[in-house]
């Protein structure tokens, strides 16, 4: 194998990981806060890419009740990103108000609200086919103007090319992972977070609000899904609502992999994972959708805790 | 019942002690909860256990009964090395215990409860069990013949199909008891069996446990913190301080001894 | 009587084998684990009757023999008892959310695997899977008494030390262990005879389905399977069984009013396609008001107790 063909290998790996690691981080942030996996995070990651795709004014297809429905704007694709961010965001805030909020104030295991989440996401991502049914979508071109199409990496004669997109969704998921890194680590809301994980009640009888530092952490956890499931229906285009479900499990992977709950894991595990899809060799390349999950399998039986987690003591 | 040997200071095991710890350790990552702790406990004898809050008390019953697996030294009862046996192992020699929080099965009955504990004593499997072969159903009958003797025994047979989690919390203790016990140990760890009870019923628990060790010749291992409870029953007491034993023997003499004072009422006297 | 039947003769059969795959994740449920692994045993039970039928004893014209499909159902139990003994022996160490996960993860590695392998017909599946009868309806035969042994097996289980000792697991795995139960033993037990019943309705619905592909026994099953025994009941047989037949009839039911003229469009289009929503709604409902489901042992003791008072 020659250098560049194993470092266009490298940088493929990256590319697909990096949308892995996006979509992970708004997982894992939810699970560092309230111990629980939010299945329905695949569900607004699907949300957040349908309501972009809606509000750059395209429309909707032949099936669904909304079947060539579009909205009257047309507004370029940056904002309707955000928009589209933002009702990811609140949707996932009626999420935790609805199903979550009930079963934390009765103390429930962590794995019945894992049950709650995954009838949720079901019933949300099929309300989207119902609404606009299960066609494929893609976002217009050139959704970033004046930008190439490809991002040179090669030196000499042999081009090692990424898509700008992919460069895009690599930085922002690095961006991301700043930010919540500065946030939980270095600001007092951080700190109070971390409280919140720790132990809610004790937090609250600190005076620490932990109502609303729940909320903030959905609607965080909201608009990265939201902004990652955007980006991913930019690369690779939306595949009909189910592809959330398929994000969903996978992501299960990521964060198990990177250690539940831990934010640099997210993005350390969907990086390992996408660089091990990259390279399966081409005689296996059909296997490729099990990596993930025979990594969540292994990684399960010899270290749940993931790579950057922790061991858990358990107290008897 | 005790015997008046020459007191073994350093509390070294004969081969004759039911349960013999031997310079037993454990770490939770930075904390040492019990640390090169060795006594042996006597045939018959009721063993005290205490010390303040955090001592190590629960973790040394977790131990012995292999919830929780030692850092270092080893276990042995009657005679075999137990250490790093897991938990139904050791209920299977012979070993049975009550938890300082009540573990209950709450859902099940409390005859449910009481049979669960004589899992180890029968043996129908899953197949005969489901094709309800006569040797299942005689051994059924049996295990539910004894379960009733036994809530008999703590004075809860009045009502053996209520769910556990109904009874009161000095009625569950006794329950707790009454499961342990299904079990057919030789060696019965108490964990504050007398927590949350009146003086009333703290008797009628001396009375059960002297009741029981004498009817069952059972040796008893006790964390208590009630301290005429523990002084009226125990033949002998350990002091565990910050997961070390700080003294051992009859109740008298650790009563007065000054180490015990101190790690109780700190360095004034 | 026989116009109903044959009307409604796919939708009864369905109903009776979900019921009977409800009861395979009741089983792991009675010691407290969540397993999702169901559908794959499910869908190797299929695989092993759509290959045995259609390539190593293929019938040239007529029926496929009962017989054959009863040793498929057979072999289909065994297979599943030895892989659930190989994946469950190491994944029962997990417990709550990472056993829930490490099922999930094995469901989708085998749907992948079989949507390459050649002998399982890779994406388009093994279809022309033979009959053993002459109309769907006749698969009650079959299905009916499977139906009843596992409730009756399954009846006995919690009546018997073993059940005892599952469901002691569930209340508490740690005390029980101290009380002599052996936690993964039992755990492996459940969990492998909940494959062994998977297993068997898979080997039948193939041949009831007629064809056979990567899309059964999938994820979705699993959140299924989890809608029948949340909402019918997971502390008792009854439940899963009641939860299986009504839930599977549900969207049927939906369709038949979705069918009554002078309902708005999007109503009709909805009660017509939205059994998932409906399944997917009534789960997170159910996580919180009936964490049980509707049919619970104190359901089953007062309708009981009534009987007795009026008799």
């Amino acid at each position: 194998m020659t250098a560049s063909l194993l470092f266009q290998q490298v940088l493929n790996g990256l590319a697909i990981g990096s949308v892995y690691a996006i979509f992970a981080l708004g997982y894992t942030l939810i699970f560092s806060i309230l111990r629980i996996i939010n299945f329905t995070h695949g569900a607004i990651f699907t949300l957040g890419a349908y309501a972009t795709y809606a509000l750059t004014g395209a429309s909707f297809g032949f099936n669904g009740l909304l079947a060539n429905a579009a909205l009257p704007l047309h507004l370029p694709f940056v904002l309707a990103l955000i928009g589209g961010s933002l009702f990811a965001a609140v949707c996932g805030v009626a999420v935790e108000r609805l199903a979550f909020r009930p079963l934390r104030a009765r103390g429930a295991d962590p794995l019945l609200t894992l049950v709650s989440s995954l009838g949720v996401a079901v019933a949300l991502v099929n309300v989207i086919q119902y609404l606009f049914g299960a066609e494929a979508y893609s976002y217009p071109a050139d959704p970033f103007g004046h930008l190439p199409s490809a991002i040179n990496f090669g030196f000499g004669a042999q081009p090692i090319l990424v898509r700008t997109v992919q460069v895009i969704i690599f930085a922002v998921s690095m961006v991301v992972l700043a930010v919540l890194t500065v946030l939980m680590n270095a600001t007092r809301t951080g700190k109070a977070l971390r409280a919140v994980a720790e132990d809610t009640v004790t937090a609250s009888l600190l005076g620490i609000d932990t109502d609303r530092l729940i909320l903030l952490t959905f609607v965080i956890s909201g608009f990265l899904g939201g902004v990652s499931g955007t980006l991913v229906g930019l690369s690779v285009g939306i595949a009909g609502p189910y592809f959330g479900i398929a994000f969903g499990l996978k992501g299960l992977a990521v964060i198990v992999l990177g250690g539940l709950g831990d934010i640099p894991g997210a993005v350390v595990g969907g990086l390992v994972i996408g660089l091990v899809e990259s390279f399966v060799p081409s005689q296996y390349i059909a296997y490729r959708e099990a990596v993930p999950f025979a990594l969540l399998f292994v990684v399960l039986l010899l270290r749940p805790q993931g790579l950057l987690g922790r061991t858990q003591v358990q107290k008897v | 019942m005790s015997v008046p040997a020459a007191r073994v200071a350093n509390g070294a095991t004969p081969a004759a002690d039911v349960l013999g710890v031997d310079a037993l350790t454990c770490r939770f990552g930075g904390v040492i909860a019990v640390s090169e702790v060795s006594f042996g406990v006597r045939p018959g004898e009721v063993f005290g256990l205490i010390g303040p809050n955090g001592a190590g008390k629960t973790t040394l019953f977790n131990l012995v009964t292999g919830l929780t697996t030692p850092t270092g030294g080893r276990l042995r009862y009657q005679g075999r090395d137990i250490t790093g046996l897991p938990p139904h192992r050791i209920a299977a020699l012979g070993i049975a215990r009550t938890f300082q929080n009540v573990r209950l099965f709450g859902e099940l009955s409390a005859l449910q409860n009481v049979m669960i504990a004589r899992h180890v004593r029968t043996t129908s499997g899953l197949v005969s069990g489901v094709l309800g072969l006569p040797s299942a159903r005689a051994e059924e009958r049996v295990t539910r013949q004894r379960a009733m003797a036994l809530l008999e025994l703590v004075g809860l047979a009045d009502r053996p199909d209520e769910q556990g989690r109904n009874f009161s919390y000095g009625d569950q203790r006794r329950l707790e008891i009454a499961r342990a016990l299904a079990l057919e140990p030789q060696l019965l760890l108490l964990d504050e069996p007398a927590a949350g009870m009146n003086s009333g019923e703290k008797r009628g628990l001396s009375e059960l446990i002297r009741d029981v060790r004498a009817r069952l010749a059972l040796t008893i291992l006790l964390i208590e913190h009630h301290v005429p409870l523990v002084m009226d029953l125990c033949d002998r007491i350990a002091v565990l301080n910050f997961g070390q034993l700080i003294a051992l023997g009859p109740p008298a003499a650790v009563q007065k001894n000054a180490a015990v004072i101190e790690a109780y009422l700190g360095d004034e006297a | 009587m026989p116009a109903f039947l044959a009307a409604y003769d796919f939708l009864l059969v369905s109903m009776v084998l979900a019921a009977v795959l409800a009861l395979s994740l009741y089983v792991p449920l009675m010691a407290g684990q969540l397993s999702l692994a169901s559908p794959g045993f499910y869908a190797l039970g299929g695989y092993i009757a759509a290959i045995t039928s259609t390539r190593i004893f293929p019938t040239a014209s007529g029926l496929y023999p009962v017989s054959l499909v009863i040793l498929e159902m057979v072999v289909a139990a065994l297979a599943s008892a030895v892989l659930g003994l190989l994946v469950g022996v190491p994944a029962l160490r997990l417990r709550g959310i990472f056993l829930a996960l490490a099922t999930i993860a094995f469901v989708e590695i085998l749907r992948v695997v079989s949507l390459n392998l050649d002998v399982t017909g890779g994406a388009i599946g093994i279809f022309g899977v033979p009959q053993p009868f002459a109309s769907q309806i006749q698969y009650m035969w079959l299905g009916l008494p499977l139906l009843g042994l596992c409730m009756l097996f399954v009846a006995r289980l919690e009546r018997s030390r073993t059940g005892r000792a599952l469901v002691a697991l569930r209340e508490d795995e740690l005390a029980a262990d101290a009380m002599g139960v052996n936690p993964t033993r039992y755990k492996v037990l459940a969990f492998t005879v909940s494959a062994m019943i998977a297993g068997v309705v898979g080997a039948l619905s193939a041949h009831f389905i007629n064809t056979w592909n990567s899309r059964q026994g999938t994820f979705d099953t699993g959140v299924s399977l989890m809608a029948f025994v949340l909402i019918g009941g997971s502390r008792t047989f009854v439940g899963p069984v009641v939860g299986g037949l009504v839930l599977t009839a549900l969207p049927e039911a939906l369709r038949g009013v979705a069918d009554v003229s002078g309902l708005p469009a999007w109503l009709a289009q909805f009660l017509r396609d939205g059994r998932l929503i409906i399944f997917g709604v009534m789960i997170a409902l159910g996580t919180v008001f009936f964490p049980h489901g509707l049919i619970t042992p104190g359901v089953l003791q007062r309708r009981g107790r009534r009987r007795a008072d009026r008799s």
